[in-house]
């Protein structure tokens, strides 16, 4: 029971690792991108928020399921 | 002077909220964090007390209604609440005569679970609720569009002003865009209410006493099955022709494609009702997380290291209040666009042979 916790814990923790160097890389793209590009910043942001909701999409799954092993 | 004030009442009410918390702790009450995201038969008006939901379900001998649980454990049908099944050694929680619910979960006293239960429970109530003041709102507000105050005039009153706004801006920023200019029309109400119901849902349950219902799987998956079956029913003959047998590559690919596109079509709308979902519940349990180190504290260096650091705690915690205040926009927006997203695939029609000559 103290393992499936610790479990629990640990992916949650790796999990917001994975999911925060790929909204980190996104988020640096897209500021890159509006920076050379400042007229096309409505449509970066839009494909930035998708690409984004698609990462936490994933690391939410990861969530999910420390969820469930710290309720077991 | 008004932002001195202003600034002198903030401190105030954080001080105030962290003496309390601080005071709960030394009663050492269990505060059950997960049970805060289970849907209940109840709605909890803590401390005033609880307000008991009709039950309404249907038993292996038929369909059974009752006012409340209390009423269904002192009907003499058979049925207990679970904390008395499993604790028959405890007293029970006896009021004027009548044996009230502890866990407020209706089981059968020989030990089943109830079959099938479509219960009035609390997320249902304000998904109900949402739907009401959605109603309200978009009734009297078709009423001025079909006058043509907001189509051939300016749009009159804040009322009208302020949701303008939002309606514009799902049409404009997220239907027209994904779907297309010949289709956007005709899925941007649908569109709509997704996004008004999901803000909705999201904002009652940042109000006191109030209950997100998108925090419950049962929830979010019914919206995305629906989102499924628009894109479906709508999906054109080139949407089907790409899932089956995908066109303009050899035929090995075409069989290893197939089972890709099928997952493919499941996991979309798996993951807008996961997505939805984990967000807003794993806000709730941050909140309480955060609050709870608190009483870590009060357990580990003693109540002095609670005292002191309970007012910063509480600052984190209306940090996230103020997070859930932006994330519940952000879902609403994100599922009614990758909703027009899915949608805009699935109704565009290509025409192959332009292409090719193009590329």
């Amino acid at each position: 029971m103290d393992m499936a916790y610790l479990a629990a814990g640990l992916g949650a923790g790796i999990t917001a690792i994975g999911a925060g160097i790929g909204i980190g890389m996104i988020g640096k793209s897209a500021m890159e991108g509006t920076a050379r590009q400042p007229e096309a910043s409505n449509d970066i942001r839009t494909s930035m928020l998708i690409s984004a909701a698609f990462i936490e999409g994933v690391a939410l799954f990861g969530e999910v399921v420390c969820f469930l092993l710290a309720v077991k | 002077m008004a932002q001195i004030l202003r600034k002198f009442a903030l401190t105030l009410t954080v001080i105030a909220v962290s003496y309390s918390l601080a005071n709960a702790a030394e009663e050492s009450n269990k505060v059950d964090v997960l049970g805060k995201l289970q849907n209940h038969s109840y709605l909890d008006f803590k401390p005033f007390g609880k307000v008991e939901l009709p039950l309404i379900f249907k038993d292996h001998d038929g369909w059974r209604f009752y006012p409340s649980t209390t009423a269904a454990i002192n009907s003499g049908d058979g049925y207990t609440d679970e904390h008395y099944l499993l604790h028959p050694d405890q007293p029970k929680k006896i009021e004027n005569g009548i044996v009230k619910p502890i866990a407020y979960h209706l089981v059968r006293e020989d030990g089943g679970h109830i079959e099938y239960n479509f219960s009035i429970s609390s997320h249902l109530t304000f998904f109900l609720l949402s739907g009401f003041v959605l109603a309200f709102i978009a009734f009297p507000l078709k009423s001025k569009y079909v006058a043509g105050i907001g189509r051939t005039t300016e749009p009159k009153g804040t009322f009208q002003n302020m949701f303008e706004a939002l309606i514009l801006f799902v049409r404009d920023e997220l239907a027209r865009p994904n779907i297309g200019e010949k289709k956007y029309l005709k899925f941007t109400p649908y569109l709509l209410t997704a996004f008004f119901m999901i803000l909705f849902m999201n904002l009652f349950g940042l109000m006191p006493f109030g209950v997100s219902s998108t925090a419950d799987v049962t929830i979010t998956a019914a919206l995305a099955v629906t989102t499924f079956l628009i894109t479906q029913l709508s999906a054109s003959k080139d949407h089907w022709k790409h899932i089956f047998w995908f066109p303009g590559v050899p035929v090995p690919i075409k069989l290893i494609l197939l089972p890709v596109e099928l997952v493919g079509l499941v996991t979309k709308p798996f993951a807008l009702a996961i997505r939805l979902f984990a967000n807003m519940a794993s806000g709730k349990v941050l909140v309480y997380s955060i609050i709870g180190l608190i009483f870590v504290f009060a357990g580990l260096f003693g109540d002095a290291v609670a005292y002191g650091t309970s007012p910063i705690i509480i600052g984190f915690a209306l940090f996230i209040f103020v997070i859930k205040v932006v994330v519940s926009f952000l879902q609403a927006y994100i599922f009614t666009m990758l909703s027009a997203l899915f949608i805009g695939m699935a109704v565009a029609e290509h025409d192959h042979d332009h292409e090719h000559e193009h590329h």
